[in-house]
């Protein structure tokens, strides 16, 4: 099949609509949070599901309103027609949608290999394999959940000197502590990081996330999306800090323990990448620091911890994105 | 409130701006490379923009229908497709609509479409052989339609109206 037909079938204008509008919804969106300022956590991820969830029902809904819409008419009428892109010629000998196949290959292979498999081999070991723990008996973290506001989780300690610390939920949730983290921390910090996990757990309750991902699954070539989900992510995290802090009332202890998890950051000297896989290496932890340090300043500086409200201006940002991308096509 | 009164300006002025972005991003390519789908005035500019030696148009007309064409489409990139709507003298609908594709590509806008077929037959146009179908528009008006390989070219010509006229039309296109 010739590769401009395709992007005149249905899937593919499917395909390079998906990705116009999860890109025109990304650059609103970020442009809403940043006229309306918006700092809490939790509204900027109801945003950012809009760029995630939007593509994958934009293009199906806009042809029941409009079936002509796939027309040379509505085309030359629009406001953006990707296809003008698609079949441009570079210097006679490459077109602009192998190019764009080409980037949307590599999407689904990063969605492969850093997605999808490692979870898939995450939820085969953790229904086969035991993990080595103390129950807690531990001195220390029996201290820490002495004084712990609320209903007391199950901590266990795993005999390791990284710094490990995760929550396992299900029918008995349990969080999951290195002995190392838990000498290096005093009862304090102790009682935020459990608290941190808590809110994980808590969170878990109503899987979003998961949910969310199980739809997402469906845009797995689609970079935007790719980068919208992760920043989703790390604002899941902030919002269990707000949550730990509402617990704790101890933001400095929460924001102690990220300080000892932030690696100790070098600057990022590109001539010293020797190949691309610790360039790679390198930008994650550039990028994992980076979110680490925002964590850390939002819980020193005190944030707004305002969740609600905000459904106008999501709403508006929402008819905004859907009428604009009407004309993208 | 002041503070939201600005916050809606600033993503007003923003959202101004994207689409001033996606217009200008839009326009870029014809710019670059000559040949995207666009509108044209005349049959002369399409054979001189695109620089197009070969193109059929019928030297017969019924009187229903309107000369010039209404509205002419043409592109040359990924394939050569030529797009002339002409107009009912009455009623100024689309009642002709001729399309010359190369490549085998698909035509890229039915702006009339045979919605059901009641007859289809091979003809013989001055030694091509066509297909000529006759049945029914969208609203269940009379249409028929006549293609055939000319050169590289697909030749399609589908009309509001009974084969009669096509017929003609499509005789007058070919030496």
């Amino acid at each position: 099949m010739n590769i401009s037909n395709f992007f005149n079938s249905y899937l593919g204008m499917y395909i390079a609509q998906a990705f116009c509008h999860s890109l025109v919804a990304a650059l609103i969106v970020d442009r809403a949070i940043q006229a309306w300022g918006i700092t809490s956590p939790m509204v900027r991820q109801r945003f950012s599901l809009i760029v995630v969830l939007f593509p994958i029902v934009s293009f199906p809904l806009y042809q029941i309103m409009n079936p002509n819409r796939g027309s040379v008419s509505f085309r030359l009428e629009s406001l953006f027609d990707i296809n003008r892109w698609l079949n441009l010629d570079l210097w006679g000998i490459v077109t602009v949608n192998i190019l764009f196949i080409l980037m949307l290959l590599v999407t689904s292979l990063v969605f492969l290999f850093q997605e999808m498999i490692p979870i898939l081999k995450h939820t085969l070991e953790s229904s086969e394999e035991e993990v080595e723990e103390e129950t807690a008996d531990n001195p220390i973290v029996k201290k820490a959940l002495e004084n712990f506001p609320g209903q007391k989780p199950r901590v266990s300690v795993i005999d390791d000197d990284e710094f490990i610390l995760f929550s396992a939920t299900g029918k008995s949730s349990t969080i999951f502590i290195s002995s190392g983290l838990v000498e290096a921390l005093d009862t304090d910090q102790l009682q935020a990081s459990i608290a941190h996990e808590v809110a994980h757990i808590e969170k878990n309750k109503r899987p979003l996330l998961t949910a969310v991902y199980l739809m997402r699954m469906l845009m797995f070539f689609n970079p935007v999306v790719l980068v919208e989900f992760r920043r989703m992510v790390q604002e899941e995290e902030k919002i269990c800090d707000d949550m730990a802090v509402e617990m704790t009332q101890n933001p400095g202890a929460l924001a102690e323990i990220l300080r000892k998890f932030d690696y100790k950051r070098e600057d990022l000297d590109l001539r010293k990448m020797k190949s691309l896989s610790t360039l790679s290496v390198s930008l994650e932890d550039y990028s994992h620091n980076v979110h680490l340090e925002s964590r850390i300043k939002r819980l020193e500086e005190g944030s707004e911890h305002r969740a609600g409200g905000e459904w106008l201006k999501f709403l508006l940002t929402l008819v905004v994105i859907g009428v604009i991308n009407y004309f993208v096509v | 409130m002041r503070k939201k009164v600005l916050g809606l300006f600033y993503f007003a002025a923003a959202i101004a701006i994207l689409v001033a972005a996606l217009k200008v991003t839009n326009w870029l390519p014809s710019v670059l490379q000559e040949g995207a789908m666009k509108k044209y005035g005349s049959i002369e500019e399409v054979k001189s923009k695109l620089k197009v030696r070969d193109i059929y148009v019928p030297s017969y007309f019924p009187q229903s229908v309107k000369w010039p064409p209404s509205r002419i489409l043409a592109q040359s990139r990924p394939y050569f497709a030529l797009l002339m709507e002409f107009s009912h003298v009455e009623t100024s609908d689309v009642s002709l609509v001729i399309s010359q594709v190369a490549d085998n590509g698909p035509i890229p806008e039915e702006k009339l479409r045979l919605a059901q077929i009641k007859e289809r037959a091979t003809y013989s146009l001055k030694g091509r052989t066509a297909l000529l179908e006759v049945g029914a528009c969208e609203n269940e008006l009379p249409c028929s339609r006549i293609s055939w390989n000319e050169g590289k070219y697909k030749l399609t010509l589908i009309i509001k109206a009974p084969p009669f006229d096509l017929l003609k039309i499509a005789d007058s296109m070919v030496n």
